[in-house]
């Protein structure tokens, strides 16, 4: 069996994986765009969201079998929601605890990364206790079944919702960005700080805000994942390093950039997975990474989350 | 005075959490009664990503101590000390000299991963410490010329072989997808499986993943395969992700896995559905559907807040049993000496097998059981010798 | 300007603040106002109503109670509500203060134990903290759940009787820090980097000799004082990551560029080791067998090769760039031994790597699996490296890193060959790693576990909590973070032991952000970061929410 004749499966694979990174890759972006920053607890972020929504959506699960119709949608919007709000929580509150103390102090970069790291530790492992060191398994919420094929390629009623609601959530975050006001404050203090807050831009709320809006992604994000892969304490790290390459394949710092690095990585990791021992997939990812760096030094799009839109 | 009421004010909150916490984690040991107290280690996998194998072990350990000091008919009381190792060579030493430098401590349960045991053991073999291995299947280890390590599972090359008789003579598959997570035990498992359903004649093809949560594309490459059966040489978590991801894209083969993945947790992880039908072949008796074992698992969730015993749990609890057999028969003369010599002859009916020892400290006898998910629980099916004979 | 810290001190209309300030009297002097703080980018900017209420208290410095920060609503006021005037830094260090305010007011004092004073909206939202603070740690102290009821062991831990001893201890904690006199000045100066006049940056060089000697006794005296499994540690965790952390404070310390792949030439140490002194530890060795002692320059040379190699064509990438190329190298090395089985054994790992010996007229001796000799000759080895690595900061390459440190573009208009240096120190550092790799291979049984990712993260948080570009700050480092790991192993459940962990580190990091014990050249470096002049590590300005 030839690689092409699993080209598009392969694709579809990838794309649906790459749509999670991506939006969790934004988080890692927009914190960076605002603060240039590497967000390292980003990832447990991912995490308390998932368990978030699975735990919520679990609660209202029937106990007949597999709900359908109106239900399933419902199901599926409370855990997105319950993800998100959870997401931006931990979001929040890893703002207010590892970083603004930091902040407040002018603390050199690095501080913040051990900060982070100390905060991810602490979360990853009080996740464990609290919700046990197993994977959480979460029951499908609707039938699924090829709902259309492409190319010979099945596409399932889960991988469209979960590509559908990430590509959602993806414009949404352009739009928000590019054509609002909160948008143009955030760029405003991604371009230049020190000039935003002449202009009236209130930069410490602009930086809650910023890590509010990536919680809320990577919450639901989070949910989206627990569909597919369950949910466990640990579940952050690779997909949290995965999406931190991502946002840098793309351009740190860049919206669009951090969307199109999490596609490409998604599917790069799909093909490299099947052409080469699957094991060596990550290795595949971070060469083709390396390589475009060279090329491209400062990411596929550039960097500026102010240039981005 | 500057910082120091500040910064005392945290010292001491510090101080008074961890006591706190100190306090409530060592909870529970009441010796009494004029027994004597024999104390015994275990060291595992209590950290990092395997840390659930590492419990399992523990909870079956404390199963068996609890259900020993609560008969009136034992003349010793357990007690249990826990050295955790998180599975890795670097802290496999330090784990093990926690143990042996506490000279109350007769034997010790453990390690559980290859590599830690690998690390751990020159230490013990110094020590003339006897460690009883639950877990660790590498074959190699009893060739190292550890000479305080003894193991109550049967290596990999037993489980491979039998799990290639199985899928081959009662399965018939003529291609067989042979996946492993590329840990040391799973690489052990593809390792001897491979070589002999090649020897059958079955077209093998080889793949190893690192252990993941995303096994979309790995399905798509197993079915654009399209093999009669997929052998996964891994732990359940993992195969319980990768048998949700085959049946999401329609795989029709058979899925069959070692002893790493026979946990009722599989079950519970995949979905009833989904792993309904996969074959599970373990070199060890199921706790959880052998009628026998009943008691053992009642008093398992008894001991451990209702959680069912899992993989590696009966081990544990096997070899601690076998341990306090040999405690019994010393008598009053128990220390690590005698204890280790002992060991060596020690003959215990266990809950997953018989528990007695070759020279090299491997286990004695290799039956190797098939299991299969039946109605959303794990089933046996029978010894592979016998189910190859018929 | 980097930072929105403005000269504070003499221009701010800091009228009110400073009399109920416990002097800093030198602050205003150098300029160098503390204040930071993107508190102090100006709350309510898009809300004109917030604007009014801004206040300017001079050179406030931040303290807990500003996480109340945006809510200037409560930001009553003082007599100086013309805070404006100042420079947008000066305007924001205070900006976002509002707590105390009438205590500050010279004539208006009231004393702190004063229920209006007491039961400031600050300070019961500082008490709300603590409260939480308790029962987080009520929670992290509790029962162990699990995902059938997710949320019940925590509820456990909370309804606990337990609880009442939390609660009591946050309460104690509250009235300590509300009346333990100058709270502000207080938190100020546990909060500002610790500043050393700027004289004895540049002062003695050779550091107290006295006390260098008896730290050295004292690491020598130690592990006799210890348990064996204690000192097993010592070797393993503490002794082989303060060697590491040597390492790769020249790489992230002194040249400022962030290495998150370190551990992948300690994988290159070792695997060396194993493949020239051993013919049975991996399928692939080399036709002779070495001494493991002849391994070390080989080690040396092949780590330093491979981290010029690595760096090469990477290190004309800035920042965070760098950070995950170095990540992905170790990635790539762990995953690549981990799955060449035919080379290096795969994850089954190379056992039957000799102990280190020494075979010389006279001299016979075989280091064993106990402890003890390893420590020393790992003793030895930091000692040496600490002195080396001495010499090179401040010699003519030492001195080019900090320039390159400091302002990479000043440094190379100025004539230093920016990159060949970087390339050196990188080398530098992955010679280190890979000297410490082979001692590690020589003493025990390792496989690809060994050099994962985390461990790389771990080094870099040694590096950083024990002072950045300090020699004996990251030794320390290695000590207490190892110390307490190793501490924690029999003080609570070994599964909950990094919750402990991460809870100091951060803790660490909001006290002492500039870490254990930072250098000098740092600490001046931190201040004029902070003073708006220059960034205080290569990585570019602090994350302050406001930048050049």
């Amino acid at each position: 069996m030839g690689f092409f004749d699993q080209f598009w499966q392969l694709t579809i694979d990838g794309l649906m994986v790459g749509s999670l990174y991506a939006v969790i890759a934004l988080g890692y972006t927009l914190v960076y765009g605002v603060l240039q920053l590497i967000n390292f607890a980003h990832s447990e972020v991912f995490m308390l969201g998932s368990f978030g929504g699975l735990f919520a959506a679990r609660a209202l699960l029937p106990d007949h079998g597999v709900p359908g119709g109106f239900e399933s949608v419902c199901l599926v919007a409370v855990g997105l929601g319950v993800g998100a709000a959870c997401g931006a929580l931990a979001a929040f509150t890893l703002e207010r605890v590892a970083y603004r103390p930091l902040r407040r102090r002018a603390a050199p970069r690095l501080a913040y990364l051990i900060s982070a790291i100390g905060a991810s530790l602490f979360a990853v492992n009080l996740a464990g206790k609290e919700f046990g060191r197993q994977n959480v398994d979460l029951p499908d919420l609707f039938h699924n079944g090829t709902v259309f094929t492409i190319f010979g390629a099945q596409v399932s009623t889960q991988s469209l919702v979960i590509f559908g609601v990430a590509i959602a959530m993806l414009i949404g975050l352009d739009r928000l960005v590019a054509g609002t006001r909160l948008g143009q404050g955030i760029r405003a203090v991604a371009q230049d700080a020190d000039t935003a807050v002449l202009m009236g831009v209130n930069v410490e709320r602009i930086i809650i805000v910023t890590f509010i809006v990536g919680g809320l992604l990577a919450g639901a994000g989070g949910f989206l994942y627990a569909m597919t892969f369950n949910a466990s304490y640990n579940m952050g790290f690779v997909p949290g390093v995965k999406a931190f390459t991502a946002a840098v394949l793309g351009g740190i710092g860049n919206v669009r950039g951090a969307m199109l690095g999490g596609l490409l990585l998604g599917l790069v990791e799909s093909y490299g997975g099947y052409l080469f021992q699957a094991s060596y997939k990550d290795v595949i990812a971070f060469l083709v990474l390396v390589a475009i760096l060279m090329i491209r030094p400062s990411g596929l799009l550039g960097e500026r989350l102010g240039r981005a839109a | 005075m500057g910082r120091r009421p500040l910064l005392g004010a945290i010292a001491l909150a510090t101080a008074v959490t961890l006591s706190a916490a100190a306090c409530g984690s060592s909870g529970g040991d009441s010796s009494s009664d004029g027994k004597k107290t024999i104390t015994i280690g275990f060291q595992g996998v209590l950290s990092g990503d395997n840390q659930q194998l590492g419990l399992n072990a523990l909870y079956g350990m404390r199963t068996a101590v609890s259900e020993i000091n609560a008969d009136p008919s034992s003349t010793f009381e357990l007690k249990l000390v826990e050295s955790d190792d998180a599975g890795s060579p670097d802290q496999g030493p330090t784990a093990a000299q926690k143990l042996i430098d506490n000279d109350k401590i007769v034997a010790v349960v453990g390690p559980m991963f290859s590599g830690a045991t690998k690390a751990s053991e020159p230490a013990y073999t110094q020590a003339g410490l006897l460690s009883v291995s639950p877990s660790a299947t590498n074959p190699a280890l009893t060739t190292l010329g550890f000479k305080t390590f003894y193991r109550v599972i049967a290596p990999d090359t037993v489980q491979g072989k039998a799990a290639a008789d199985y899928v081959a003579g009662v399965l018939k598959a003529k291609k067989v997808y042979s996946l492993d997570d590329k840990s040391d035990y799973g690489t052990g498992l593809s390792g001897a499986l491979e070589p002999e359903l090649k020897a059958k004649g079955v077209e093998v093809v080889h793949d190893g993943i690192n252990p993941t949560k995303d096994y979309t594309s790995e399905a798509t490459k197993i079915i654009a395969s399209s093999p009669d059966a997929l052998y996964y040489s891994g732990y359940y978590a993992e195969l319980a992700l990768l048998t949700k991801a085959l049946k999401d894209k329609g795989f029709t083969g058979k899925i069959i896995s070692g002893d790493g993945s026979l946990d009722p947790q599989y079950v519970a992880q995949a979905g009833a559905t989904a792993a309904e039908g996969s074959y599970l072949t373990c070199p060890c008796g199921d706790a959880n559907s052998d009628p026998k074992a009943a008691p053992f698992v009642a008093s398992y969730k008894k001991v451990n807040n209702g959680v069912k015993p899992g993989t590696y749990s009966g081990e544990a609890y096997d070899a601690t049993k076998a341990l306090a057999t040999v405690f019994k028969q010393l008598g009053s003369d128990v220390s690590r000496d005698s204890v280790l010599k002992a060991f060596a002859g020690v003959n215990y009916q266990g809950i997953t097998k018989t528990i007695s020892f070759e020279t090299n400290g491997e286990v004695k006898g290799s039956n190797v059981y098939v299991y299969q998910v039946k109605n959303g629980a794990i089933t046996v099916l029978g010894n592979i010798a016998d189910l190859i004979k018929s | 300007m980097t930072g929105p810290s403005g000269p504070s001190g003499p221009s701010g209309p800091s009228g009110p603040g400073i009399p109920g300030q416990p002097t800093f009297p030198s602050r205003g002097g150098t300029g160098a106002g503390p204040g930071p703080g993107p508190g102090g980018v100006d709350p309510g900017a898009l809300d004109p109503g917030e604007t009014l209420a801004l206040t300017t208290r001079g050179t406030a410095g931040p303290s807990p109670s500003r996480r109340a920060s945006l809510g200037s609503g409560d930001a009553p006021s003082s007599d100086s509500a013309t805070g404006q005037a100042g420079s947008p830094g000066s305007v924001g260090s205070a900006g976002s203060v509002g707590v105390t305010s009438g205590g500050w007011e010279p004539g208006n004092r009231r004393p702190p134990w004063h229920p209006a004073e007491l039961f400031s909206p600050a300070r019961l939202r500082l008490l709300g903290v603590m409260v939480l603070v308790g029962l987080l740690a009520a929670v992290v102290t509790g029962r162990t759940g699990n995902s059938d009821k997710p949320l019940q062991a925590a509820w456990d831990s909370i309804v606990d009787p337990r609880i009442v001893l939390f609660l009591v201890l946050a309460v104690a904690l509250w009235l300590v820090v509300v009346l333990g006199g100058e709270l502000r000045a207080l938190v100020t100066r546990l909060a500002t980097p610790v500043r050393a006049p700027f004289a004895t940056a540049y002062g003695r060089r050779g550091g107290p000799i006295g006390l260098n000697l008896v730290l050295l006794a004292v690491a020598i005296i130690a592990p006799l004082l210890f348990s064996t499994a204690a000192q097993q540690s010592m070797v393993n965790d503490i002794g082989i990551y303060a060697l590491l952390a040597l390492g790769l404070n020249v790489v992230v310390g002194y040249a400022g560029l962030l290495d998150l792949g370190y551990i992948a030439f300690f994988a290159i140490g070792a695997y060396a080791t194993a493949y020239f002194s051993s013919q049975t530890a991996m399928p692939w060795h080399a036709p002779f067998t070495l001494n493991p002692f002849f391994v070390f320059p080989i080690a040396l040379i092949l780590a330093g090769l491979a981290g010029v190699i690595l760096g090469a064509p990477t290190l004309r990438l800035r920042g965070d760039y760098l950070a995950i190329v170095t990540l992905g190298f170790g990635e790539i090395i762990q995953i690549v031994a981990n799955n060449a089985d035919s080379i290096t054994n795969g994850a089954r790992g190379a056992f039957g790597v000799p102990h280190l010996s020494i075979h010389l007229p006279g001299i016979d001796y075989t280091w064993g699996i106990e402890p003890l000799p390893y420590y020393y000759l790992l003793l030895a080895i930091i000692v040496l490296v600490m002195i080396a690595f001495g010499r090179l900061e401040r010699s003519r390459i030492g001195r080019s890193w900090a320039a390159i440190r400091e302002d990479e573009i000043a440094a190379e208009a100025t004539g230093v060959a920016t990159l060949r240096l970087k390339l050196l120190a990188f080398a530098i550092g992955a010679s280190v790693s890979g000297f410490a790799g082979v001692l590690f291979a020589s003493k025990q049984f390792f496989n690809p576990q060994s050099f994962s990712l985390q461990a790389s993260f771990f080094v870099v948080a040694v590096v950083i909590f024990g002072g950045l570009g300090s020699r004996l700050g990251v030794v320390v480092g290695a000590v207490v973070l190892q110390g307490l790991a190793f501490y924690l192993r029999d003080k609570v459940q070994p599964a909950d032991r990094y919750i402990y962990f991460g809870a100091v580190i951060v803790v660490m990091m909001i006290f002492r952000p500039q870490g254990l014990v930072p250098s000098r050249r740092r600490r001046r470096e931190i201040e004029l970061s902070e003073a708006g002049i220059g960034g205080a590590d290569a990585l570019g300005p602090a994350p302050t929410g406001a930048r050049p």
